[in-house]
């Protein structure tokens, strides 16, 4: 079972899955330009039916407070029913992810390294990660490890699904650095990609940020687990991670593309992390 | 029988009989003291101890009232006053301490021929106001020409009861107004140096025309005693008489306490004060603004903004010449450190105040070194997070429509040398406000945090009271002194005090949070009630001392 659904998918299927909720609506335009006038400025009170900003970004797609909903309700169903629907994953986490995306920003912002990467925007993909001269690196390093555990998974950081429907350039980037910076927390934790090593993942960045928004995941994940699966889950990995998501260092401020080099054991040590226990 | 008589008058029974009999005492205790105390000893109608605002002001009104201007008043002051009237500022200086006057106040100062001595150029109208939640962006905007006339309404029957036909100050009030359609600006900006020079020349132009009026400048009140024992039965037996650091000693009918915070009058009447301090500081500074940005809606009239962060409230008020006051409510670290920082840091960190977020804020707060040094380049952080907002905004579209309607404040690109002062912040109210011959009024009787720029205007409003509470006194033929001539002046003024300094209290904690709930019930309403005309009508005239209906005796 791959963790890549998280976030790695086809964006044809979200297309349709959009033209269902129905974005674009006309009506959602014949609307703006009636209601505009007298509910603009009362933006607590928007309209439900239009959507409150233009394109922002590459690949934004601007929804209405009304197909958010719809599209959050519906891709949770189609997520907890088929995990394999990263598209619906990701749908998900990003009409659900309003105060989640603003806190994790406004926490980078606290963070000289933080601030560095919202102003540098960097971006992980092979091409930047030069996966090749991390290939030459001793074992034993963060890139080797890195690049093993992304053979050993036979995926590549290309593949990750681009964010759409944040309504924030800023908080868009944010998701996305989130999304791809998700493969070196397995480097750094030891963790497994199963589902249950992916739900203790969760619980780590629970306690590192302390927002509810993971919990969702957290508490409502273990449903689909085997008794095995859970006992494993919560006997292990929930305490290590509370314990060392508490104490280490903010895992959104690290800037990974510079700590290649670096021996595992010491980004760890660095970080605040210990190895999850290995079953 | 004497023994009788004693305990008679130790527990306050009075009759004229006692009086009489004891006549001869007196006579025998004036010859043995004259010799030595009788120089130093002066008798007075109101010694008013404090010549802030509130003291120099009541001494004015007194002086001004017919009935009253035949009392003998001194006025005591630890500094001195005198530079007052030397007063005569740069008009590209401006003092860091400013007050916002309501048209409640202008009225009486206009009352008492203390507007006419100002320089009208270095009053500022204030004519809208701009208040925002700084994490929620949630906004209330008051606009002068939005206030209806003076009349009985919804709050000020809440808070001052029913009162069908006022007069007096509220008549001035109205002629202030003026009863035609122009509406009067919100408040008058000014100088509280400015007003003080006001206050001084009327108080010369008074002694000048006879009225007797003492002004004991850079003089120290040593302690306030009264009479004990047999002399406390003389006829100015129960009198205070305030002992000097010149050597002088005032007895006085009435003692008024307008010495501040810590009053000296208040303990010796032993009044408790109840309140706590806010864990914050207020930092004042005139800061320069670039004209290019003021939002300014005529001339010479401008906008006070206000935006409530987590630590405080920050607040800009207008003056004239492209300056402006400010006010930053925060915590006692950043204060002190945003005393230190260099000037050019200084006005960014301002500008970031009205508009960076408070995660923003924070980290900059932190990078303030030890030495007040900024760790980073303040500039360049500010303005990088500026172009992330703007290139938001700038492409928000349904949003959009509010974000063009909504002024920015004006850029400050300066901040007057030693201008920036912290203090702190508290709350304080007396258990009350008058005991037999004392009273108090202003800070002496009630403390209240800047956020709603009241605390002079209560003082005002005090001072108000008091000078027609005593010449009803003089009228009646009571003794000015009496605890009962003064009840008047404390049933009042008490109840609209506590409702002010509540409300301000309640507002500032409020908004002392970024807890997410708090946050957006705070912003609902702070929007309904900014759509919601007639209500936000009634709060503006509420903040305007325009409800505030004094009862007549």
């Amino acid at each position: 079972m791959s963790a890549r659904i998280f976030t790695r998918t086809n964006p044809s299927a979200l297309k349709q899955c959009l033209a269902r909720t129905g974005t674009n609506s006309t009506l959602a335009r014949s609307t703006r330009a009636a209601t505009a006038a007298p509910c603009a400025s009362l933006f607590t009170f928007r309209s439900p039916l239009e959507a409150p900003t233009g394109k922002l970004y590459e690949g934004h797609i601007p929804i209405s407070p009304l197909q958010r909903t719809i599209l959050a309700v519906g891709s949770a169903f189609t997520a907890l029913a088929n995990p394999l629907r990263g598209d619906m994953v990701a749908a998900l986490g990003e009409t659900t992810s309003g105060i989640f995306l603003n806190r994790i920003r406004d926490q980078m912002l606290q963070d000289p390294e933080g601030r560095r990467i919202l102003r540098e925007r960097p971006v992980i993909t092979s091409e930047t990660m030069q996966l090749d001269t991390l290939r030459q690196l001793p074992d034993g390093t963060f890139g080797r490890e890195y690049v093993r555990f992304l053979d050993d998974q036979q995926v590549s950081p290309d593949t990750r699904e681009p964010v759409h429907f944040v309504d924030s350039e800023e908080l868009a980037y944010v998701m996305q650095r989130y999304r791809e910076t998700h493969d070196f927390y397995h480097t750094l934790t030891g963790l497994p990609v199963t589902v249950d090593g992916e739900i203790a993942l969760k619980w780590f960045e629970m306690a590192q940020t302390g927002l509810p928004m993971t919990m969702l995941s957290s508490f409502f994940g273990p449903l689909r687990l085997s008794s095995e699966e859970r006992k494993r889950l919560f006997n292990v990995y929930v305490p290590w991670a509370l314990e060392n998501g508490s104490t280490s260092k903010l895992l959104m401020n690290v800037r990974w593309e510079e700590w290649m080099e670096k021996p595992v054991e010491e980004v760890q040590r660095e970080l605040g992390v210990r190895p999850c226990p290995q079953v | 029988m004497s023994s009788l008589l004693a305990r008679a008058a130790r527990t306050g029974i009075r009759s004229p009989l006692s009086s009489r009999l004891h006549q001869p005492m007196a006579a025998i205790r004036f010859q043995s003291t004259e010799a030595k105390a009788a120089a130093t000893t002066e008798e007075y109608d109101v010694v008013i101890v404090g010549g802030g605002i509130a003291g120099s002001a009541l001494a004015c009104a007194l002086a001004s009232n017919k009935a009253s201007s035949t009392l003998k008043i001194a006025l005591i002051e630890a500094f001195d006053l005198s530079n007052h009237i030397k007063w005569s500022p740069r008009p590209d200086q401006y003092s860091n301490r400013v007050s916002s006057l309501t048209p409640k106040s202008v009225a009486f100062l206009k009352k008492i021929g203390v507007w006419s001595e100002l320089d009208e150029s270095r009053v500022a109208a204030c004519e809208g106001m701009q208040v925002w939640d700084g994490v929620s962006g949630a906004r209330i905007t008051f606009d002068a020409a939005n206030v209806d006339g003076v009349q009985s309404s919804f709050l000020h029957q809440v808070f001052s009861g029913n009162v069908p036909n006022p007069s007096g100050v509220n008549n001035t009030t109205q002629e202030t107004l003026g009863n035609s359609k122009e509406a009067s600006p919100l408040a008058w900006m000014t100088e509280n140096l400015h007003v003080q020079y006001g206050l001084q020349k009327q108080l010369v132009g008074h002694q000048a025309r006879g009225v007797k009026l003492d002004v004991f400048e850079k003089t120290k009140v040593q302690g306030i005693t009264t009479e004990q024992g047999e002399a406390a039965q003389l006829p100015q037996g129960d009198w205070p008489s305030v002992r000097l650091d010149n050597g002088k000693t005032l007895v006085t009918r009435l003692l008024v306490g307008a010495d501040g915070v810590n009053s000296p009058v208040r303990s010796f009447a032993k009044i408790e004060s109840l309140g706590w301090d806010y864990s914050q500081f207020g930092l004042v500074a005139t800061l320069q603004i670039d004209p290019s940005t003021s939002t300014a809606p005529g001339q010479g009239k401008g906008i006070a903004w206000q935006r409530f962060l987590p630590t405080g409230p920050v607040a800009m008020l207008p003056l004239n010449n492209g300056y402006a006051s400010l006010v930053w409510s925060t915590t006692p670290q950043i204060a002190q450190d945003l005393k230190k920082l260099p000037a050019r840091d200084f006005c960014a960190l301002v500008n970031a105040a009205f508009s960076a977020s408070p995660a923003e804020l924070e980290y900059l707060y932190k990078s303030i070194g030890p030495d007040g040094q900024p760790l980073i380049d303040f500039q360049k952080e500010i303005e990088w997070r500026t172009s992330v907002h703007d290139q938001e905004a700038s492409q928000t579209m349904v949003r959009g429509n509010s974000f063009q309607g909504e002024a920015k404040p004006p850029r400050v690109v300066d901040v007057q040398e030693n201008t920036r002062a912290p203090f702190p912040l508290r709350m304080r109210n007396s258990s009350s406000y008058v005991e037999d011959r004392v009273v108090l009024v202003g800070d002496a009787a009630h403390t209240v945090h800047p956020l709603a720029g009241q605390g002079l205007n209560q003082g005002l409003a005090d001072v108000e009271c008091l000078a027609r509470v005593v010449e009803t006194s003089l009228l009646s033929g009571s003794d000015i002194g009496n605890i009962h001539s003064l009840t008047p002046y404390s049933s009042e003024r008490f109840l609209p005090n506590l409702a002010m300094l509540g409300t301000v209290d309640k507002l500032s904690k409020l908004y002392n949070t970024d807890f997410g709930p708090v946050v957006w019930a705070r912003s609902l309403g702070l929007t309904a009630v900014d759509k919601m005309g007639p209500i936000k009508n009634e709060i503006m005239r509420f903040a305007m001392g325009l409800e505030e209906s004094p009862n007549r005796p």
